[in-house]
């Protein structure tokens, strides 16, 4: 798997503060699973969190802490596993929203050969997979927000580049453009958006609001 | 943009409610860095083995008197108040003795293991957000082409070139990393409190983490 398109050191940079929500942090987790390099540019940017951390003015604890903590030493806790499944093609940070298996996904179809599963909505953050049957294309759209698109399985292209597993696509208002999955695998996307988009049409209008896009 | 900014950071949190006069970090450079010198960090590592292997109560200690007090001011320097910071840093503290058998010396330090498990118990709690995982030992994570650098480094060495990278970033670059870090705002927000250019503190970010990848010795 080469990865050509990375999330972007303000996005990594958020998601190791913890600033970045659920939704955008689902998105980077689950792209460095695939990517190494993106990983290492997140344990540099949480070790500075680390050194913040040790030079944030202390604030003492109240006198009972310590034993209150103690207290709960040997308290039975839940155990300590690894959760992460290894069959299957579901990065482990999207384990917990959907299972191991896009397949066991209870996709909802949109138009001819796409079908979308919400996964998070808080405020105006969404994220959704959405599964593209190749040579199925979302309708030309615009955004009013940025939106992220990491690409699970397959690829697309959509003018502007060719996006493959692994690869993050970041749109900002002003792109226009219309993503159309390639010949190959079937292509699965997580997609973000930060504000609702914008379909060019009456028709993809409509169903942008059925669907909640 | 005032009420906005009222809103994500609390009154009395740390002073950034004003956009066009923020409140100063305190004072920074190589001498507060002394506190992550290598063989005190080394020291803290060995703690952390230390509660993991003999289930150590005196490492235990020392940790906590070390570390609560950073964790309770860490989350109040975020907005949280004194009580629920009080009852997130015993937590932390908590988890630091119950998850110490998955502390990896080779991945991280025991400050900035810390530091993740405070981030997220703070974000579990007080945000009621899930937070999205990466479990750095996870043998399914896809490895690298080549041997980079998060792969079996020495991360004692590492951490060493990296806080020298953090001391030595221009002060325009550290103080958005560490508005990234201690105040929970949009970059945007950031930017307008400091009366930037959205673009400023995107390009500023990104020197800033390149440097921290060169020390890392990740592309260089």
């Amino acid at each position: 798997m080469t990865i050509r398109h990375h999330p972007g050191d303000e996005l990594l940079l958020s998601y190791a503060s913890g600033a970045a929500n659920e939704a955008v942090s689902l998105l980077v987790a689950s792209h460095l699973a695939l990517c190494a390099s993106c990983r290492a540019a997140v344990a540099g940017a949480e070790a500075a969190g680390g050194s913040l951390l040790a030079r944030v003015p202390p604030v003492a604890l109240g006198e009972d802490a310590y034993r209150a903590v103690l207290s709960r030493l040997d308290a039975p806790s839940a155990r300590i596993v690894r959760q992460a499944n290894l069959e299957g093609d579901v990065p482990a940070p999207l384990q917990p929203y959907i299972g191991v298996s896009f397949d066991a996904v209870p996709w909802r179809p949109m138009t001819a050969g796409l079908a979308h599963y919400p996964l998070v909505t808080k405020g105006g953050m969404r994220a959704r997979l959405i599964r593209a049957m190749p040579g199925a294309a979302v309708a030309t759209h615009t955004h009013r927000g940025e939106e992220w698109t990491l690409v699970l399985t397959g690829s697309y292209h959509d003018g502007i580049g060719r996006f493959a597993a692994g690869d993050v696509q970041s749109t900002t208002p002003d792109i226009k453009h219309a993503p159309t999955a390639e010949p190959g695998p079937v292509c699965i996307n997580l997609a973000v958006t930060d504000a609702p988009l914008v379909f060019d049409g009456l028709i993809p209008k409509i169903a942008g609001w059925v669907f909640g896009f | 943009m005032m009420a906005h900014a009222s809103t994500l950071s609390p009154p009395g949190a740390f002073g950034f409610v004003r956009p066009v006069r923020p409140r100063r970090l305190p004072a920074r450079g190589p001498v507060a860095l002394m506190e992550a010198k290598p063989d005190q960090a080394a020291l803290w590592n060995a703690a952390v083995v230390a509660v993991a292997q003999a289930r150590d109560r005196a490492a235990f200690q020392r940790l906590f008197d070390h570390f609560a007090p950073r964790v309770k001011g860490y989350l109040m320097r975020l907005g949280a108040g004194n009580a629920i910071a009080e009852e997130l840093a015993q937590e932390a503290m908590l988890a630091v003795w119950r998850k110490a058998v998955l502390f990896d010396p080779a991945k991280a330090s025991a400050s900035t293991w810390i530091f993740t498990i405070a981030r997220n118990l703070r974000i579990d709690a007080i945000r009621k957000e899930r937070r999205p995982e990466l479990d750095p030992n996870d043998p399914c994570l896809m490895p690298a082409a080549e041997r980079r650098a998060d792969e079996s480094m020495d991360w004692a060495q590492a951490e060493v070139r990296l806080h020298a990278a953090l001391s030595q970033l221009p002060r325009e670059q550290s103080r958005i990393i560490e508005l990234s870090f201690l105040a929970e705002k949009p970059h945007s927000l950031i930017a307008s409190e400091l009366g930037l250019p959205l673009g400023t503190v995107k390009s500023r970010i990104r020197l800033a983490m390149a440097r921290l990848r060169q020390a890392l010795g990740d592309g260089s």
